[in-house]
């Protein structure tokens, strides 16, 4: 009783919103944790995707899956070396 | 008609499988259903000291499965309820000593045999976890409100979906006094987390230690608040898909009443 009064009026949150948060976080990147075979597959098929499109500098690409304190994302990020058809864009980032 | 095989896993170690497997079990068969309890923990077993079963001991699941007895040879049957059989596990063996095959033919065989067959999973998800699932056609998975069992069950959850078998939670070990003060995560939050159907919610009992203690079933044991959740959780299994679920609550005092409406609440 004392330690939640005390919360109050510290400000300080219980500590179960903290578990329930690490964990909805973790549970997220462990399943992103994918293996190498099948994040070059993955890598390969957006390179062909993208390359309909641009021309792109296919040694310079990287993937990778971030985390921030709210998201996951999966980013690709790749030099554009030219346009193919009418569409203009620098950096494409999906 | 053939009967059930359910596997009880939890991934993490030490969260009660042991005790919701002999639970859940011995409440089936009270139920009047023709009940096997699978210890799959081999190198490990436990299941016999939890139900007072260790003397009786001949043959064992690894015996059953290399063809050296028959089932009825290495099913010990309950004094105290009828109906109620352990195999028990191995304890000299290494996990290796069963086959993925060989125990697929003898849940089938089991399943012809008993209405209900219980899996007790060993923790982990090597191949004693492959073992104990090659044959179920129901799972549950069973954790504690805790991060790192909660994480574990999500993993098991995963590895049971990729099997086809789509499992429901139990969450044990609930304080509710816990859960009120914010220290506790509350099933609903372990729900969120884990999107998965629920079979039962069982609180934190003293009851589980000194029934194991003396080898006794907890499920006869009418004052246990997590006999009586077990209980409830196999008569859900055993066609009472409606039985409400009730969330473990602790007594309100007095002084909880009296704060709580003058809005400084505890």
């Amino acid at each position: 009783m004392l330690s939640r009064l005390l919360r109050r009026f510290t400000g300080q949150k219980p500590s179960k919103d903290a578990a329930k948060k690490r964990l909805q976080f973790s549970l997220i990147y462990d399943k992103l944790e994918v293996n190498d075979t099948t994040l070059t597959d993955l890598q390969n098929d957006i390179v062909s995707v993208i390359s309909n499109y641009f021309e792109i500098d296919k040694d310079s690409f990287e993937l990778k899956v971030k985390r921030d304190d709210n998201v996951s994302a999966l980013v690709f990020n790749t030099p554009i070396l030219h346009v193919k058809r009418k569409k203009c864009l620098t950096k494409s980032v999906l | 008609m053939e009967g059930k095989v359910i596997v009880i896993t939890s991934g993490k170690g030490g969260v009660g499988k042991t005790t919701a497997t002999s639970s859940i079990g011995a409440a089936l068969a009270l139920e009047g259903k023709r009940v096997a309890i699978v210890d799959m923990d081999i190198g490990l077993r436990n299941l016999d000291v939890v139900m007072g079963l260790e003397n009786r001991i001949v043959f064992n699941i690894v015996d059953v499965v290399q063809g050296k007895c028959k089932i009825s040879q290495a099913a010990i049957r309950d004094r105290r309820i009828e109906n109620l059989f352990l195999i028990p596990a191995s304890q000299s063996d290494n996990k290796d000593v069963l086959t993925t095959s060989g125990v697929e033919r003898v849940a089938k065989q089991l399943r012809k045999e008993f209405d209900y067959v219980i899996m007790d999973s060993p923790a982990g998800i090597e191949k004693g976890f492959e073992n104990s699932i090659v044959g179920a056609n129901e799972a549950l998975v069973i954790c504690t409100p805790d991060v790192s069992a909660v994480r574990d069950a999500d993993r098991v959850i995963g590895l049971l979906y990729s099997r086809s078998l789509t499992p429901k939670l139990i969450v044990n070990r609930i304080e509710p006094a816990r859960v009120e003060r914010g220290e506790m995560l509350s099933h609903e939050d372990v729900l969120d987390v884990l999107s998965i159907d629920l079979a039962g919610l069982v609180p934190m009992d003293e009851h589980v230690l000194i029934s194991s203690n003396t080898g006794t079933p907890l499920v006869l044991q009418n004052d246990s608040k997590a006999g009586q959740a077990f209980k409830r959780i196999a008569r859900r299994l055993n066609g009472e898909a409606d039985l409400p679920i009730e969330a473990p609550n602790h007594k309100t005092s007095m002084w909880n009443k009296i704060s709580k409406t003058f809005g400084f609440k505890k």
